[in-house]
């Protein structure tokens, strides 16, 4: 997932084409990190001492991390934890980066400061992309207010991610009294508490749910790639009701509906979750003990 | 073998169960898409098992298995939940439900429990 983000900041300031963008996704998913890059990105090695080392095992049959701890320069922990951060996204990214001439890098880190500036992200927030965890990244883009609200998200997010693609871009999510919509799927529940649920997309953009989820290819948003997304929304909420019913809170599901070209008018908030799938906008809409009129 | 009556308002659903169940040997006999048409397909076909969701338009699921329960006592009707409607199941037990299926499906799942339930 960082490289969706680094790599579209990067387009963004024309530091690469976007389609060098596009490869660099693409390199990442079969790209392992080598020992030196992950040393440097870590601070633990200087590009000076990963030069060496590098240029020692073209004269000697060793590993990487063993003559760093023959030279002094890492100790055998630190070479363990560089080994199981071979397959961390972010330094996947920087190895095909670096690996394709593209940047080097000490133009990765300078970067890296000025995109964390530029998305007025803290020290823990850019760690959180690094990292890769959904659960990490989730509260970086979607603030707590209401806790039912946050939860339900969260699920849906990362059932995405399980079930339709793990390699997803989050966008800040936002508060609307009101939402227009070309297409939407979505599923009411009632009980204790009120909820609504839906994912809408502009065009066709819902496909990117619809085919994975009936693992079928869908052209367009016809009534079955909207019964696709009405399953998974149901299958989402289901999950989300047993974990409520866990708390003693009971909701019962609607039968999901899916609608064209409306607006949604809500009492209070609905929250907006714009989620990147394959370069394409859904949004998922949570709305908790509010009356969503559709129309 | 069993001759099944699938009943679930989603197509997608339908379409995996469909092929998990043939896949497996087992014949589907008909397929409805509300408690209204479940009951008429099953007085009409007399499936040997039939899957019936719960949350659908028109009648729901459990309605229409208590209607069935009531019309053959012997029915043997295996419920299709999404996780979370433990309420409903308990009903569903209640009225005479042989098993359950959780959504989303899996194949290893649903052989186990409709082979146990056509013995």
């Amino acid at each position: 997932m960082f490289g969706l983000y680094f790599g579209k900041y990067l387009v963004e300031i024309s530091k690469i084409s976007q389609e060098q963008y596009i490869d660099l996704i693409k390199q990442q998913k079969n790209t392992r990190a080598k020992l030196g890059v992950i040393a440097v990105a870590e601070k633990l090695l200087t590009t000076k001492q990963a030069e060496e080392i590098n240029n020692l095992q073209k004269i000697m049959d060793k590993r990487f991390g063993d003559i760093a701890i023959e030279k002094g320069y890492l100790l055998a922990e630190e070479v363990a934890h560089l080994l199981n951060l071979q397959g961390n996204p972010y330094l996947q990214f920087v190895q095909v980066c670096t690996d394709s001439n593209i940047l080097t890098l000490e133009e990765i880190v300078i970067l890296l400061e000025n995109f964390k500036a530029e998305y007025g992200l803290s020290d823990s927030d850019l760690d959180a992309l690094k990292s890769g965890d959904i659960d990490r990244i989730i509260p970086v883009f979607v603030t707590k207010n209401s806790s039912l609200c946050y939860d339900c998200i969260g699920l849906n997010i990362r059932n995405i991610v399980r079930f339709i693609n793990n390699n997803i871009m989050l966008k800040k999510a936002y508060a609307v009294k009101s939402y227009k919509y070309d297409a939407l799927s979505c599923q009411r529940m009632n009980g204790d508490h009120n909820l609504f649920v839906g994912f809408a997309g502009v065009g066709n953009n819902l496909v990117e749910i619809a085919g994975p989820f009936a693992r079928e290819n869908f052209d367009c948003m016809d009534e079955d790639a909207f019964d696709s997304v009405c399953e998974f929304i149901n299958c989402n909420n289901g999950l989300f009701a047993s974990e409520l019913s866990h708390n003693d809170i009971h909701i019962d599901m609607t039968p999901p509906l899916f609608y064209t070209n409306g607006k949604l008018a809500s009492e209070d908030d609905i929250c907006v979750v714009p989620i990147i799938i394959n370069d394409k906008q859904v949004d998922l809409l949570v709305a908790v003990d509010s009356i969503v009129d559709i129309a | 073998m069993s001759r099944i009556l699938m009943v679930d308002d989603s197509k997608t659903s339908r379409r995996i169960l469909r092929g998990i169940l043939e896949e497996n040997g087992h014949v589907i006999i008909g397929e409805a898409v509300n408690g209204v048409e479940a009951i008429e397909m099953f007085k009409s076909l007399h499936p040997d098992i039939t899957t019936m969701d719960i949350t659908m338009p028109v009648m729901d699921g459990l309605t229409a298995l208590k209607e069935i329960m009531e019309y053959d006592p012997n029915a043997k009707v295996v419920m299709v939940t999404a996780a979370g409607q433990k309420t409903k199941m308990i009903d569903a037990i209640k009225y005479g439900a042989s098993e359950f299926l959780t959504k989303p499906f899996e194949a290893a799942q649903i052989i186990e429990i409709i082979n146990k339930v056509s013995q």
